[in-house]
C-alpha cells in the first residue's frame, strides 16, 4: 500500500511539469500585461520599453518558463536597459518554493495574494461538499426505497432540472426569489454581496448568514447529480442476493438499508465525491463572482484578465496539486473500504 | 467500520469548515501585523465595530486598488485615495484650478518660481507639514520621490514626468530647485502627484536594492494627508482613521470605508439599500434608479471623452486616406440620439478632443451634424458606389468594409450595434471586434490595435487633464518593428506633429492656447478624431453626506469639510 | 459534468432475448426503439428538444435576422408586450427575435463541439486501449493532465488565448463572428477526456475477444480492426456520452459567455444574452429569464434524451 501511495505520488510529479508547461505557454500568448499599467490612457512608450525589461518579459519563452521554475538569483539580468546585464536577479524558482511576487499588486508574494483568499474558498467548497453528500445520502435513499411512487417521481423530475441549470442562472433566480423578492414582500431576506455586513463587521454569524445563498447555489447541480447517482447504485445493491438474504433471515428495515446496502453502496459513491473537486472549484468561479464573495476564483477572473502570470500560475498549480492528492486519498480510501481492490 | 469511517469523514470535514471559519477571521490579523512592525498600530481589530460616536462614511468602489504606492499603482480607484492619507504638492479644486497645498504659492514667471528660459521650477514649502509620525515632511523627501521614480531598480508603473527632470537641488529644507532638459509646459498637471516619505523608504530601499516589496506600498501607515491608512482586506474592503497628527485643518469625518463589489449591479444595489454613502463610475442607465432612491448624482469633467481613434496608414483600410469618407463617418451616426437614448441625455457629444478644457478649445469646435444625404453625397462624390450592389459600397474592385474594434464593455458593444446598422444605411460596412481591454490595449505584436488591425478604434481617453498636453500623434510614437513600444497606433502628420512638439515646451499660456487652437482646428477639417460622448466622472452621493464636492482631477480634495449629517 | 456508466457489449443483448420467444427475434436498434419508447421522461426529451430545434431554426423563416438586429434605442428595456413577447433590451432589440437566433448559435455549438470532442476522444482512446504500452501511458497521462485542471479554468484560459485571432466565416446564410468557432474549438478541445477513458476502456476489453483475434488472423490491418471491428461494437456508450455532451457543450458555452470571455455581441447566444443581462437583475428580470429558461428546456430535454438512450442501449446499469 505505502509503496502504491509513493508510486501515485511519484507519477503524479511529471504531470505537473506537463500541466504547468500548458498552461505557460497558453499564458504567454494572451496578450499583454503591460497594456493596462496606463491606467486609464495607452501606456507611455518609454514606460513600457522599462517595464517589459524589468518585469523579465522581453525574454524568450522558455528563458521566462526557466527563471520561473528555478529562478534567476544564478542569472545575470539587464536592469538599467543599457544592455549590458549586470545585475543579478531576486527570483528563486518554484522548485525552491519562491512563486514570486503579483504583477497586478506589485511587490505582493503570490502566496500571500492566494493566501488571504484561499480560506474563503475553502470555507464555500466544504459548507458545500457536506451539504451535497448528507443530502444527497437522504435524498437518494428515500428515493430508492420508495421507488416510482409520486414522490420518487417528483424527486427525479426536480433532479433532472436541478442538474440542468447553469449554476448562474441559479445563482440569478436565489438572487431574484431571496433577496429582491423576499425584501419586496417584507420578510427577511438574504444578503447577496460579500461575506459580511461592514457595518457590523466580521462575526460569524454574518458570514455564515452570507454563506447561504453562495454553498445553495454550488450544491444544488451536484446534489441533484448525486442523489440520482445513489438512488441506482441503492437501487442495483437492493436487488443483490445478500440483501434479500438478509431481509429474509428477517433483519430489521432499517438495519438492512443502512448496514448492509448502505456500506456497499458507498463505494461508488466515495469515488466521485472524492473527484467532484475540480466541479466545485468551476463553480465557486462563477457563484463567487456573482455573489462578490472574495475567495480565490473572483482572485483567479481578476488577475486572469490583467494577465497577472505569477498568481494565475501560481492558483492553478495549487488546483492541480490538489486535485492529484484527492485523487490518492480517494484511492487509498477506496481501497480500504473495499478489501477486494488491492493495488501492487 | 465502515459506519465509523464515514462518521470520521464527515467530522473531518466539519472540523475543516470549523478551522476555515477559523482562519477566515483570523486573516485581518494577519493582515495587521506588518502595520504593527512599522509604526504604532490602531488597536481596533477587524471583528469590532467602530465605536457608536464615531462617524463613518462607505464608499464603494468597484474595482480593488492593485497597490496604494504612488510608484506602484495603475489604477484611478487607487489614485483617488491619496487625497485621503497622502499629500501633494497642490490640488485642484471643483473648476480644476490647482491651488497650494504643500507650497506657499505656485510657482509662476512672476514671482519667480519659473526661470525665464522655462527650464527651472523653484517651489517653496510651507515648514509646518508633518507626517503622521511627526516627522517633518521637507524638500528631501521630494528629492527622494524623484529618485524613486527615476530609478532602474524600481519597477515603477510610469516614471512620467520625472524622467523629464535633469536634477533637483534642494538648497534648504523648505526650497526645492528643479532642473529640466527642456522647458516642461505640462508640470502643473503631472509633477508631484504623492510624495514618498524618504525617512521610512531610504532604509527599505538601502537594505533590499529596490522598494518593489515594501510593506509600506500595500499598507501605507506613515502618510500626510487628513486620514492615515488603518487596514486593507484583500477582496473586501479598506479603511482610512483620521490622522492624529494631521498638521492642517482637521476632518469632520472620523472613518473613511471603502468596500470592493465586483460590478456596477451590486454597487448600485449597496446605494439603493442605503448601505453605502458614495459610489463612483456609476452607468447611466442605474441613474433614475438611484436618483429615485434619494442619492445625488453629480458629474464632474475629467478630461475624459468617448471617441473613435481612425488609423490612416498603409495597414489600414484606403478609404480611411479619404477625408470624404471620415467625414461620412462622423455624419452618419445619429450620435445625438445615442446621447440621448443610451446615456439618458446625460451627456452631449464632444466636438473636440480638448471640449473638457474650453480655455484651450476657443472658439469651441462645432460637430458634424447627423446627415445621412450629405454622407451618401460625400461617398459618391469621392469615388465610393455600390457597383455591384451587395449593399455596401466599393471602389477599384475594394469593398467599402471597415474593421471597428473595442473593449468587451456594454455601453460600447450597445454603440456597435447602433453604428452598424446605422453605418449601413449610407453603404458603409462594418466588421465589430470586441477584445478584453489587456489585450486591446496590448502593445506592437500583440495588440489589435497597435497591429493595425483595426481602423476604427474606439475608448476613452483624454490629454493630460487639466493639462492640453498630448503625445499620441507624434510621429516618433509610432509602433513599428523598431519601436514595438510606440504609442502611436494612427498616422503620421508631419505639420500636426510639428504643432505638438511645440506646444510642450510653451510655458506661456496664451502662446500654448494658440498653437492647441491650431491643433484643434486641423483636428476638426481633418476628422482626425470622431467624439462620441463625453465621459465625466459620474458620482452618487447619500443624502447623509454634506458639503461634498468634487475635482476632476483631485476628486476628494475638500474631504475634510465632508460632513455626516444624521 | 455527468457520470456516465461502462456498459455491456451489445451482442449480450440479442443473446438475451433469443430465449423462448413465439415472435421472430427483434433486431438490436428495434429492441433498443421499443425501450426507448418506454422511457416516458425520454420521450418527453426528445419532443422538446425536437420543438427547440423548431423554434431556433424555424423561426427565422418567421422574424428575419435583420429584424432581430434593429436597434431602436428609444424602445430600449420594455416590459413584454403584445408587440415584444419577451420584451426588449438595452439597445431595443426584441428579446424573442434574439433567442431565436441565439438558439442556433447556441445549439450549432453544441452540435459542432461534440462532433470535435467526440472524434478527438474516440482517437485517443481507441489508440490507447489498443495499442497500450507506452503509447497508452503517454496518452493517459496527457489525459489526466487535462483532468486535473478543472474545465472552467481550461475554458477561461483557452477563450483569452485565442481571443479576437480568428475572422468571420459565412454559414447557412448567416456571418458567425470568428468567437463562434473559437468557442467550439475550446470546448471541444477541454471535452474530449470522459470519453477517451470510455472508449479506452471499451477496447482494452474487446480487443481481447475473438472476433478480433480471428480478423487479426486473417491478416486484417489494425486501423480496420480498430474503426471496422471494434468501434462499431462500443457504440454504445459513445452515443451516450455523445448525447450528453451536447447538453455539456451548451452549458459550456453558456458559463464562458456569461463570463464574458465567449462569443461577443451583437451575436447573440444565449448564454451571453444572460451576461449583460445581470445589471437588470431586479429592474428587468426578462432580459435574463428567458435565455436562462431556454438553456434549462434544452439541456434538461437532452438530458431525459440520454438517460433514455442509456437505459435503451445500456440494460445492464438499470434494473427494468
Amino acid at each position: 500500500m505505502i509503496r502504491y501511495i509513493v508510486n501515485r505520488i511519484l507519477q503524479g510529479i511529471p504531470l505537473l511539469f506537463i500541466i504547468s508547461i500548458i498552461l505557460f505557454v497558453l499564458m504567454m500568448n494572451m496578450g499583454d500585461p503591460i497594456a493596462t499599467m496606463g491606467g486609464r490612457s495607452i501606456t507611455r512608450s518609454s514606460d513600457r520599453v522599462r517595464l517589459t525589461r524589468q518585469l523579465g518579459l522581453d525574454q524568450p519563452v522558455y528563458v521566462q518558463y526557466l527563471y520561473w521554475l528555478i529562478g534567476n538569483d544564478w542569472a545575470k539580468i539587464d536592469l538599467d536597459g543599457d544592455g549590458i546585464e549586470e545585475s543579478n536577479g531576486t527570483r528563486r524558482g518554484i522548485l525552491r518554493g519562491d512563486f514570486g511576487t503579483s504583477l497586478v499588486n506589485r511587490g505582493k508574494p503570490v502566496t500571500k495574494v492566494i493566501g488571504e483568499r484561499l480560506p474563503n474558498t475553502l470555507l464555500l467548497m466544504v459548507a458545500s461538499e457536506i451539504i451535497i453528500i448528507l443530502g444527497s445520502l437522504l435524498v437518494g435513499i428515500y428515493s430508492a426505497l420508495r421507488q416510482y411512487s409520486i414522490l420518487d417521481h417528483t424527486i427525479t423530475a426536480l433532479s433532472f432540472i436541478g442538474y440542468s441549470m447553469p449554476i448562474f442562472f441559479i445563482a440569478l433566480l436565489s438572487m431574484y426569489l431571496f433577496a429582491i423578492l423576499f425584501k419586496r414582500w417584507g420578510l427577511p431576506y438574504l444578503p447577496t454581496v460579500g461575506m459580511f455586513d461592514p457595518q457590523v463587521g466580521k462575526t460569524t454569524a454574518q458570514v455564515l448568514w452570507h454563506m447561504v445563498l453562495p454553498v445553495f447555489s454550488i450544491s444544488i447541480i451536484s446534489f441533484a447529480a448525486y442523489s440520482r447517482y445513489i438512488r441506482s447504485t441503492m437501487l442495483e445493491v437492493m436487488s443483490q442476493d445478500y440483501i434479500r438474504t438478509a431481509k429474509s433471515k428477517g433483519l430489521p428495515r432499517r438495519e438492512v438499508v443502512y448496514v448492509h446496502a448502505l456500506k456497499n453502496a458507498s463505494l461508488p459513491i466515495v469515488t466521485v465525491v472524492g473527484l467532484d473537486l475540480p466541479l466545485l472549484l468551476g463553480g465557486a468561479v462563477v457563484t463567487e463572482r456573482i455573489f462578490a464573495w472574495p475567495g480565490m476564483g473572483r482572485l483567479f477572473l481578476d488577475h486572469v484578465s490583467r494577465l497577472d502570470m505569477p498568481v494565475v500560475m501560481g492558483i492553478l498549480l495549487l488546483i492541480a496539486v490538489a486535485v492529484i492528492f484527492f485523487q490518492i486519498v480517494t484511492d487509498i480510501v477506496y481501497a480500504w473500504l473495499d478489501p477486494r481492490i488491492r493495488y501492487d | 467500520m465502515k459506519q465509523k469511517l464515514f462518521f470520521v469523514l464527515v467530522v473531518t470535514a466539519l472540523v475543516l469548515t470549523a478551522c476555515g471559519g477559523g482562519v477566515a477571521t483570523q486573516a485581518p490579523v494577519e493582515t495587521e501585523a506588518p502595520v504593527a512592525t512599522e509604526a504604532p498600530a490602531t488597536e481596533a481589530p477587524a471583528t469590532e465595530p467602530p465605536a457608536a460616536e464615531a462617524k463613518v462614511a462607505t464608499f464603494i468602489w468597484t474595482q480593488e486598488f492593485d497597490s496604494l504606492s504612488p510608484l506602484y499603482q495603475g489604477m484611478w480607484f487607487s489614485e483617488i485615495t491619496q487625497q485621503f492619507w497622502l499629500c501633494w504638492a497642490w490640488q485642484f479644486n471643483e473648476k480644476n484650478e490647482a491651488f497650494p497645498y504643500l507650497l506657499t504659492e505656485l510657482p509662476s514667471v512672476e514671482n519667480g518660481g519659473i526661470s525665464e528660459d522655462g527650464t527651472q521650477i523653484t517651489m517653496h514649502l510651507r515648514d509646518d507639514i508633518k507626517w503622521s509620525d511627526n516627522e517633518p515632511l521637507t524638500s528631501e523627501d521630494f528629492k527622494f520621490t524623484w529618485e524613486m521614480f527615476t530609478d532602474t531598480k524600481n519597477t515603477v508603473s510610469s516614471a512620467y514626468p520625472y524622467d523629464n527632470i535633469t536634477s533637483i537641488d534642494t538648497p534648504d529644507e523648505q526650497t526645492v530647485v528643479i532642473n529640466f532638459e527642456a522647458p516642461f509646459s505640462p508640470w502643473l498637471a503631472n509633477l508631484w502627484q504623492g510624495i514618498l516619505p524618504s525617512h521610512i523608504l531610504r532604509p527599505v530601499y538601502d537594505a533590499e536594492g529596490t522598494l518593489d516589496n515594501a510593506e509600506w506600498n500595500l499598507a501605507p501607515t506613515v502618510g500626510c494627508g487628513p486620514y492615515v491608512f488603518d487596514e486593507w482586506e484583500s477582496g473586501s474592503f479598506a479603511r482610512f482613521t483620521t490622522n492624529p497628527n494631521y498638521w492642517g485643518e482637521p476632518p469632520k469625518i472620523d472613518e473613511i470605508f471603502v468596500r470592493f463589489v465586483p460590478d456596477d449591479a451590486s454597487q448600485t444595489a449597496a446605494l439603493v439599500a442605503g448601505d453605502a454613502d458614495l459610489g463612483a463610475f456609476i452607468p447611466y442607465s442605474d441613474i433614475p434608479q438611484l436618483k429615485e432612491a434619494g442619492m445625488t448624482l453629480t458629474t464632474e469633467p475629467s478630461g475624459f471623452n468617448e471617441g473613435w481613434f481612425f488609423r490612416i496608414d498603409d495597414k489600414s483600410h484606403p478609404a480611411m486616406h479619404d477625408l470624404n469618407v471620415r467625414k461620412a463617418l462622423a455624419m452618419a451616426i445619429d450620435r445625438e440620439a445615442v446621447n440621448r437614448d443610451l446615456l439618458l441625455g446625460l451627456t452631449k457629444v464632444p466636438a473636440s478632443y480638448w471640449d473638457s478644457l474650453p480655455f484651450y478649445n476657443d472658439p469651441p469646435s462645432e460637430n458634424y451634424p447627423y446627415d445621412p444625404e450629405a454622407a451618401n453625397a460625400l461617398l459618391d462624390e469621392a469615388g465610393w458606389v455600390d457597383s455591384n450592389s451587395d449593399g455596401t459600397r466599393d471602389k477599384d474592385g475594394v469593398e467599402l468594409v471597415l474593421r471597428y474594434g473595442t473593449t468587451t464593455r456594454e455601453i460600447r458593444q450597445d454603440l456597435q450595434a447602433v453604428a452598424q446598422q446605422q453605418l449601413a444605411e449610407v453603404g458603409i460596412g462594418v466588421e465589430i471586434s470586441n477584445y478584453d481591454a489587456d489585450l486591446f490595449f496590448a502593445g506592437y505584436g500583440e495588440g489589435p490595435a497597435a497591429n493595425g488591425e483595426l481602423d476604427i478604434m474606439e475608448w476613452s481617453d483624454a490629454p493630460g487633464f487639466p493639462d492640453p498636453d498630448v503625445y499620441y500623434w507624434l510621429c516618433s510614437e509610432i509602433a513599428t518593428d523598431e519601436n514595438p513600444a510606440g504609442s502611436n497606433w494612427f498616422f503620421c502628420d508631419e505639420e500636426l506633429d510639428a504643432l505638438i512638439q511645440q506646444q510642450s515646451t510653451q510655458m506661456d499660456a496664451n502662446a500654448r492656447q494658440e498653437t492647441i487652437s491650431q491643433i484643434n482646428q486641423m483636428f476638426h477639417d481633418n476628422v482626425y478624431w470622431v467624439g462620441m460622448w463625453q465621459d465625466p466622472d459620474v458620482w452618487a452621493v447619500g443624502p447623509r453626506l454634506t458639503g461634498v464636492k468634487f475635482s476632476g482631477v483631485t476628486p476628494f480634495f475638500n474631504i475634510t469639510e465632508w460632513d455626516i449629517a444624521e | 459534468m455527468n457520470m456516465i456508466m461502462e456498459s455491456t457489449s451489445p451482442n449480450q443483448l440479442v443473446a438475451l432475448n433469443m430465449e423462448g420467444l413465439d415472435t421472430p427475434p427483434l433486431t438490436l436498434s428495434q429492441l433498443a426503439w421499443r425501450r426507448f419508447r418506454r422511457h416516458r421522461m425520454a420521450m418527453f426529451g426528445a419532443i422538446v428538444l425536437a420543438l427547440l430545434f423548431l423554434y431556433s431554426f424555424g423561426g427565422s423563416l418567421v422574424l428575419s435576422e435583420s429584424y432581430a438586429n434593429h436597434t431602436d434605442t428609444s424602445l430600449r428595456i420594455m416590459s413584454p408586450s403584445a408587440e415584444h413577447l419577451f420584451g426588449t433590451d438595452s439597445v431595443g432589440r426584441d428579446i424573442l427575435a434574439r433567442t431565436i437566433y441565439g438558439g442556433q448559435i447556441s445549439l450549432l455549438i453544441g452540435l459542432t463541439a461534440v462532433v470535435i470532442e467526440t472524434f478527438m476522444g474516440i482517437l485517443i482512446g481507441a489508440l490507447a486501449g489498443y495499442y497500450g504500452g507506452w503509447i497508452d501511458s503517454l496518452l493517459m497521462r496527457i489525459t489526466e493532465a487535462m483532468l486535473n485542471i478543472p474545465e472552467i479554468f481550461l475554458l477561461i484560459v483557452m477563450a483569452k488565448f485565442f481571443g479576437g485571432k480568428i475572422p468571420e466565416i459565412e454559414f447557412i446564410g448567416r456571418t458567425f463572428s470568428g468567437s463562434v468557432i473559437v468557442i467550439v474549438v475550446i470546448i471541444g478541445i477541454t471535452s474530449w477526456m470522459y470519453l477517451a477513458r470510455i472508449v479506452r476502456a471499451q477496447f482494452l476489453s474487446l480487443k481481447e475477444n475473438e472476433f478480433v483475434l480471428a480478423a487479426h488472423a486473417t491478416g486484417t490491418s489494425n486501423v480496420q480492426i480498430i474503426f471496422l471491428h471494434i468501434l462499431p461494437n462500443s457504440m454504445a456508450p459513445i452515443v451516450v456520452s455523445a448525447t450528453l455532451g451536447v447538453a455539456n457543450a451548451i452549458l459550456a458555452e453558456a458559463y464562458i459567455s456569461f463570463l464574458g470571455l465567449g462569443v461577443q455581441p451583437p451575436t447573440a447566444t444565449w448564454g451571453n444574452m444572460l451576461d449583460g443581462a445581470t445589471n437588470y437583475l431586479e429592474s428587468a428580470p426578462w432580459l435574463w429569464f428567458f435565455p436562462g429558461l431556454l438553456i434549462l428546456l434544452t439541456v434538461l430535454s437532452i438530458n431525459f434524451l440520454g438517460d433514455g438512450l442509456r437505459d435503451a442501449l445500456d440494460p445492464r446499469s438499470r434494473a427494468i
